[in-house]
């Protein structure tokens, strides 16, 4: 069997594993729903000042919320998903790399399984959302969600790994909300240093050009990748050291 | 079971063992040991409140005033906000948390001897003592930088806010006994609620009325900044917090029901 067949194989066997637990699969569909959905249904329509590339401009409270929920969406449900996934599979893992499986190849399983749940999450908020406000590409915004869902997925995966399961917890839920939602916030004009620090900078500059600029520049765009690589590696340095310890 | 256990004598002990003060007591030493036992829940406690409260504060330094905000502080508002927010999620986790780790435990215990009401009573307290430890350490966070005007008033609010996220806690987890499930529904609850209930965006619909946080939220910014509470207020937080209480205590009942933990 080759690389990919045993990576897709064990893809596989996880997305039949989420399949069996249907509950599951409707939270990935009903959260992101309720998140967004009573978000557009009762705030207020107000138009406000706000920063898109350095430059100054306006958008409802609708629109840019809704930008900044999405790619929250992809983060709370990677960060989440992670983290538990992750954990719960370093045992069996760990006898996969005995039984001659590669770390790499698990690895690349594992991740492509939360980034699936992030996927979902993010394309069920996008359609939501899209009922009131339609981002301006609708494309480059699902993009911006799901590498959002996979930078905070890995951060979920090194949480997990270094901090444990309930200091987790507490980890992915807090950070998500503060970085994107507050921190990234593009009615801010002069943002604090903290929010250049955070794992969201990319992924935020990404949706809300997406969503109200219309165009995807490749400034936020390539270090999202780069970061979202970097902190790829670090995950993965994290999680082959758990399996094969 | 003998009469003597159903009416345990004044020293708390019956013939068949421990009376049912006494096991409540015990249940919850031993609930509070092993959350001690690991040195980072008790770096939790502390860190949480300080890193939550003040980001929030930095997180609200350079946030534009939008209408309809009623402040004169942003930074302030933002570090109340945190406050309720590290009082909730703090609180609603831990609820979680016990129910789901306790369904073994309580299995085996309830074949021991131990009721549903018991079990349940032990995994409660458990709960309302970190919500109380934790207000207190947000409080006291909070005091170091804002001047609370009715800080009595403001404690009250934000147990209430606590208890009542340790009160859904325990009912998710007793609903959903899965730690992924329960915390994807724990986390998506409070950061909602706290978004929209925390005065940022105001909203104006009787909607928001029906969320955990709305009361606590107006409860403790008006012991902040007023010096008093509206009955109101205090009221609906107190109700949504029996109410909670009560609704967990039912399913955890029917969750339970013939054989603990089945």
């Amino acid at each position: 069997m080759s690389s990919l067949a045993r990576v897709r194989e064990t893809l596989a066997m996880g997305l039949r594993e989420y399949a069996r637990t249907p509950v599951l699969v409707g939270l990935l569909v009903v959260l992101p729903a309720y998140f967004v959905g009573v978000f557009v249904l009762i705030a207020p329509d107000t138009t406000v000042p706000l920063t898109i590339d350095g430059t100054r401009t306006t958008a409802t409270l609708i629109a840019i919320y809704g930008a900044l929920l999405v790619p929250t969406v992809g983060a709370l449900i990677g960060g989440i998903a992670g983290l538990f996934v992750t954990l719960s599979a370093t045992e069996a893992d760990r006898r996969l790399t005995i039984a001659g499986l590669d770390p790499v190849e698990l690895l690349a399983a594992r991740f492509s399984l939360v980034a699936a749940a992030g996927a979902l999450g993010v394309a069920v908020a996008t359609g939501v959302l899209a009922v009131t406000v339609v981002p301006a590409d609708p494309a480059a915004f699902v993009l911006a969600g799901v590498l959002c869902a996979v930078i905070y997925g890995l951060l979920g995966t090194l949480a997990g790994l270094v901090v444990g399961r309930l200091a987790g917890v507490y980890l992915m839920l807090l950070a998500p909300m503060m970085d994107i939602v507050f921190f990234q916030n593009p009615m801010v004009e002069d943002a604090h240093w903290v929010a250049s620090v955070l794992p969201g900078r990319f992924v935020a500059d990404l949706a809300i050009d997406a969503a109200i600029g219309g165009s995807i520049a490749l400034d936020p765009l390539g270090p999202a990748i780069l970061e979202c690589g970097a902190i790829g590696v670090l995950a993965a340095f994290a999680y082959y050291g758990r399996i094969t310890a | 079971m003998s009469d003597a256990t159903a009416s345990p004598p004044a020293t708390g002990r019956s013939a068949d063992g421990p009376g049912r003060s006494a096991r409540l007591t015990r249940g919850i030493g031993a609930q509070i040991r092993s959350f001690v036992r690991t040195p980072l829940n008790l770096l939790l406690l502390v860190a949480l409140p300080v890193v939550v409260v003040e980001g929030y504060g930095i997180a609200m330094e350079a946030f534009p005033h939008l209408p309809g905000i009623q402040t004169e502080s942003l930074v302030a508002m933002g570090r109340v906000n945190g406050a309720i927010y590290a009082v909730a999620f703090f609180a609603g986790v831990l609820g979680l948390f016990q129910v789901i780790s306790a369904r073994q435990a309580d299995r085996r215990l309830g074949l021991c001897g131990y009721s549903r009401l018991e079990l349940f009573g032990t995994r409660l307290l458990t709960v309302i003592v970190g919500c109380l430890v934790i207000t207190a350490a947000s409080l006291a966070v909070l005091a170091r930088t804002t001047t609370i005007t009715a800080p009595l008033s403001a404690f009250a609010g934000l147990a209430l806010a606590a208890v009542i996220y340790g009160a859904i806690g325990m009912l998710v987890g007793a609903v959903l006994p899965r730690a992924l499930e329960g915390s994807l529904v724990i986390v998506f609850l409070v950061d909602f609620d706290d978004f929209l209930s925390s005065g940022m965006l105001n909203i104006d619909t009787a909607v928001l009325s029906a969320f955990p946080l709305h009361f606590p939220h107006r409860m403790v910014r008006d012991a902040v900044f007023e010096g008093a509470v509206a009955t109101g207020d205090a009221a609906g937080a107190v109700a949504y917090a029996l109410v909670a209480l009560l609704i967990a205590a039912l399913i955890y009942a029917r969750v339970t029901a013939g054989g603990v933990g089945q």
